[in-house]
Order: structure tokens, then C-alpha cells, then sequence
């Protein structure tokens, strides 16, 4: 496999646009990637997009098709990637593949929708042989609620705190307020998210990410392609794809087998992570930061326990000590996360690699991880779609 | 004045036995995998040989772990009005078998993680026939 290298981001901001076309967004993503790689849309070779069910993409999920539409059709190949909020990772995992196996020097990959409001709603499939459908119909237990069941087995566990729970927004918002591209720039006090609406005990409204419009697109190119057009190129360390394993203990439908032995949650996450140490050569003491799917605070405190990068029951202690804020040990999400941007669910693997690859530049203001030169990533979607990056400067 | 009926939420289910209410699954004999809803054919990958049979699960359970809904939930999911915030879980069975269900309390913040409880058959709202909608819940012992 060769090198390959990010050379171009590019990023519209997140938030909620009326007035704007979904096309119009990613254009805006795509146009400033391929100015930031000093590459005409004419040069790229292929392109990878996330599949997208609430907006764009003809209805059927072609929403690399819509972005070529609107570039100009020069007949490039597009892969349209469909794995619920994974779609992202997948789509870069693909435009990596593309590059690193040698079958094109310069590939576009993009990510992005426009959300319907409220909260994600089920597949609209209302058959008894569906198991979401079974599961909202028969226990009525949205994606909160499963979140909320998840955080409170947590707090039995390590005895979390639902103030911890609310540091985390605090901390999520503080370093948000820098992000040009986040949705939410303000910061909160501890007493405003516990003052937030509850959603799901223990979980409130501003633990909790909200559904957002947003874009982003990034250039790829090979070692050789890369040199010749900057001088710091963003070296793309791993990008893994992982699905999740029989013996998960946290089932998917309305039941599954109690897991044999410890713990194995989110399994397609950990072994999209696990793979991408394996590939890039590096273990979880080698990162400088992390960007990880924060649907919910809770999952501040569990991926990271989840892949070795701290121990079980450590990271209500990091989080305390500010360890998790981007001057910390273990600077987590300092983008400011789903939290600030909420999910615009296919187009967050490609926003965090952005959010990487700028933390790889010293690009980041105030938000910027000190001498940062290491990097995780890494995405969940429904269906069990893990992904995992690993870039390095 | 009508009678009142009852229905299941869903078929196949669930079913109320001479020994009292199970969930009705399905167990894979030659690797042990226990299976809610029925399944046609064992799905673990370590398994030599599906060799499905039928299996009922209950009545009792340990809370693995609980939440509660604090808002009223979007459709597929039905309540009745007014709106009454419940509990639910996640249940570890004997069996082998790790389930969700409603938690049948009156008092959802009175729910703790580790509970012994019981598997009962109980409404989960009225429909507009005037039936009562039946599904399975868990009950703190």
C-alpha cells in the first residue's frame, strides 16, 4: 500500500440553513478543500461521498452523484458509502483505498446533509420483522433513552456523577466557543446544563447532540502528488472500517445472549480502533488528541476506556483535572464535538478529519493542541459500522 | 357497552402459560445461543451447525440496567394521553438471554440498576377500538 496524504480541507459551517440548498453546502466544502490542496476540480480522479437517507442524493443515497452534478461531470467514478452515522468514515476509508492501493493519485471525499428537525427518527419500516421497529413499538426506548440505559449501568458501575455528566457539556462548549465552524459557540455554566431539560434519565438536553445541516470535504493524494503541492501535508497514519461482533453485549434489537465474558460494548468501534493502531503502528499512549463520536457525554467517558486509551473508571478523574481539554493529557474532542456541532449524522467522519488534519497543521487558534502530531478519529453508525482514523503530522 | 379486548403489540412474542408469562425465543442446541425474537437459523459466526429449537424465557431477571423517558416517544412508539414518563431496561435472564423491556412501576425514579424482577404481561395503551394493547414489562420483586 503507498502513502497517502490529506492535502486539502474544507469545511461548511454547522448549523441550521433554511436559505441554503444542501448542494450549495457541499459545493461551498468541496470548493474550499480543493483551494486549500491547490488542485482544480478537473484533477481529481475519483470521488467518495456519504450516503445520506434524510437529504439529497436523488433519494437513493447518490449524494456523490449531486456534488459531481453541480462540480461539472467529467465523468469521474463516484462511490456512494451508506452506514448510518458511519457514512462519513466509510467514504474516507474509500477515497483512502482508492489512493493508497495505487488505482488513482487524487481523490475527492465529501459528507453532507441536512437534518430533519427533532430527533432521528426510526427507518418509517413498520414491520414485525424489523428489529428497530420492534423495539420502538413494543418498548417505546428511542436513541436517548438506549444512551441514557448505557450512562446509568455507568454510573452504577464507577459511581459517575450526573455533575460529571454536565462538566463534560461545559467542557465540550468552552473550547466550541473558538470553533468558527460549530454551531453552538457559547459557553455554559455547570448550573445551566443541569438546569437543561431531562431528556432521559440521567441524561439532559444539552448532554445530548442535537441534529444539525452541515459539510465537509477533504483532498487525497499520493506521497509523491503531495510533495509537490505543500510543504505540510497531513500523512494519513490508518483508516479502518470495522463491523460489530456476535458477542457484543449490548444488543441491537430486543435481545440478544448476555456476553460470555467482560465487557465488549460497541464492538464495531473497538476493533475499527484496535485495527487502526495495528495499521498505523502506534499504540493509545503515542495520541496527542481525539476526536470521538460524542452523541452523548456519556461517550466521553466510555471510548476512551473502551479502547485502552485510559482504565476502567479513569476518566470521570481526567475529566476533573481537566485532563480532556486540549492543554491536557488526553485532550478529547477539542473541536468541541457533536455536542457544539450536533450531528448531521453522514458528514461527521469527514468533519473530524478535517478537525484532525488542521490540529496536524497548528491550524486550530485557541483550540489548537500543543505540538500536536498524533491523532485518532473515529466514527459510529447504525447496522454496527464502526470507522477509525489515524492521521499524523 | 363494549367489551374490553386485549391484543398483543406484536405476534409470536410473548405468551401467557399454565406456569405463568414468558417471551418466546428460540435457542440454538448445538452452540447455546438463545434467541428474542424467534430466528430461523443461529447467527454466531463460532457456531458449526444451526440446530434451532424452540425456547421460552422467564419469568424472572436481573436489571442490567434502566432509564426512563422522560418525553413522550416518537412514533412507531404509542401512549396514552396524558403523557406519563416511564421506565425501561435492559434485563439479563437466566437463560443466557439479555432483553429489553417497560419497567412496570409506578415510581420510575425509584428504579435501581441490579433489581430482581419479574416478567408480566401488562397494557401498553388503549387503542382506538377501545383494546388494550398488550406487551411484556419487568417487575421489581
Amino acid at each position: 500500500m503507498r502513502e497517502v496524504a490529506a492535502v486539502g480541507l474544507g469545511m461548511h459551517p454547522w448549523g441550521k440553513f433554511k436559505d441554503r440548498s444542501l448542494t450549495q453546502m457541499c459545493r461551498e466544502a468541496v470548493e474550499a478543500a480543493l483551494k486549500d490542496a491547490g488542485v482544480a476540480w478537473r484533477e481529481i480522479e475519483a470521488v467518495a461521498a456519504a450516503s445520506s437517507r434524510f437529504s439529497g442524493g436523488k433519494g437513493w443515497g447518490l449524494n456523490g452523484n449531486d456534488i459531481v452534478e453541480e462540480m461539472g461531470s467529467t465523468g469521474v467514478p463516484v462511490y456512494n458509502l451508506s452506514a448510518g452515522c458511519a457514512a462519513g468514515g466509510n467514504a474516507f476509508n474509500i477515497g483512502y483505498t482508492l489512493v493508497a492501493s495505487g488505482l488513482h493519485d487524487v481523490v475527492l471525499v465529501v459528507g453532507g446533509e441536512k437534518m430533519p428537525k427533532g430527533f432521528i427518527q426510526t427507518s418509517g419500516v413498520e414491520e414485525e420483522t424489523d428489529p428497530e421497529y420492534l423495539r420502538q413499538r413494543c418498548v417505546g426506548m428511542p436513541g436517548p433513552a438506549f444512551w441514557a440505559m448505557l450512562c446509568r449501568r455507568r454510573m452504577q458501575e464507577h459511581g459517575t456523577t450526573e455533575e460529571q455528566l454536565a462538566r463534560i457539556a461545559v467542557k465540550s462548549h468552552k473550547v466550541a466557543k473558538h470553533n468558527p465552524n460549530a454551531r453552538f459557540r457559547k459557553e455554559f455554566t455547570l448550573e445551566e446544563v443541569l438546569g437543561s431539560a431531562m431528556v432521559s434519565y440521567p441524561l439532559r438536553l444539552f448532554e445530548i447532540c442535537p441534529v444539525s445541516d452541515g459539510a465537509a470535504a477533504v483532498v487525497l493524494c499520493s506521497a509523491e502528488q503531495a510533495r509537490r503541492r505543500t510543504s505540510n501535508p497531513v500523512w494519513v497514519a490508518a483508516s479502518t472500517v470495522a463491523t460489530a461482533r456476535f458477542d457484543d453485549g449490548i444488543t441491537r434489537g430486543l435481545g440478544g445472549m448476555v456476553p460470555p465474558s467482560g465487557k465488549t460494548y460497541h464492538s464495531e468501534a473497538a476493533l475499527a480502533v484496535s485495527k487502526a493502531f495495528e495499521q498505523a503502528g502506534v499504540g493509545p499512549a503515542d495520541l496527542d488528541l481525539v476526536e470521538l463520536q460524542d452523541n452523548t457525554v456519556y461517550y466521553e467517558l466510555a471510548f476512551p476506556e473502551e479502547w485502552g486509551l485510559c482504565e476502567p473508571g479513569e476518566a470521570e478523574r481526567l475529566l476533573e483535572e481537566g485532563e480532556t481539554l486540549p492543554t491536557g493529557r488526553l485532550p478529547i474532542n477539542p473541536s468541541g464535538g457533536f455536542l457544539s456541532f450536533g450531528e448531521a449524522t453522514t458528514a461527521m467522519g469527514v468533519f473530524q478529519v478535517c478537525e484532525l488534519g488542521w490540529q496536524m497543521r497548528d491550524q486550530s487558534g485557541p483550540r489548537q493542541v500543543p505540538g500536536a502530531k498524533l491523532a485518532l478519529a473515529q466514527t459510529l453508525g447504525l447496522g454496527g459500522n464502526g470507522t477509525a482514523v489515524i492521521v499524523k503530522r | 357497552m363494549t367489551t374490553t379486548k386485549t391484543v398483543p403489540v406484536a405476534e409470536g412474542l410473548f405468551s401467557e402459560t399454565v406456569d405463568g408469562p414468558r417471551l418466546l425465543g428460540s435457542r440454538c442446541a448445538s452452540c447455546g445461543t438463545p434467541y428474542f425474537p424467534r430466528s430461523a437459523v443461529c447467527h454466531n459466526p463460532e457456531c458449526r451447525e444451526s440446530k434451532m429449537e424452540e425456547a421460552s424465557f422467564g419469568p424472572r431477571g436481573c436489571l442490567w440496567s434502566c432509564a426512563i423517558q422522560n418525553y413522550p416517544p416518537p412514533a412507531p412508539a404509542r401512549y396514552e394521553e396524558p403523557y406519563i414518563p416511564y421506565a425501561l431496561g435492559m434485563v439479563d435472564m437466566p437463560e443466557g438471554l439479555r432483553v429489553l423491556g417497560r419497567i412496570s412501576t409506578d415510581d420510575p425514579e425509584s428504579i435501581q440498576v441490579g433489581a430482581e424482577v419479574e416478567l408480566v404481561l401488562e397494557r401498553l395503551y388503549l387503542d382506538e377500538n377501545g383494546d388494550e394493547v398488550i406487551t411484556w414489562k419487568f417487575k421489581p420483586i
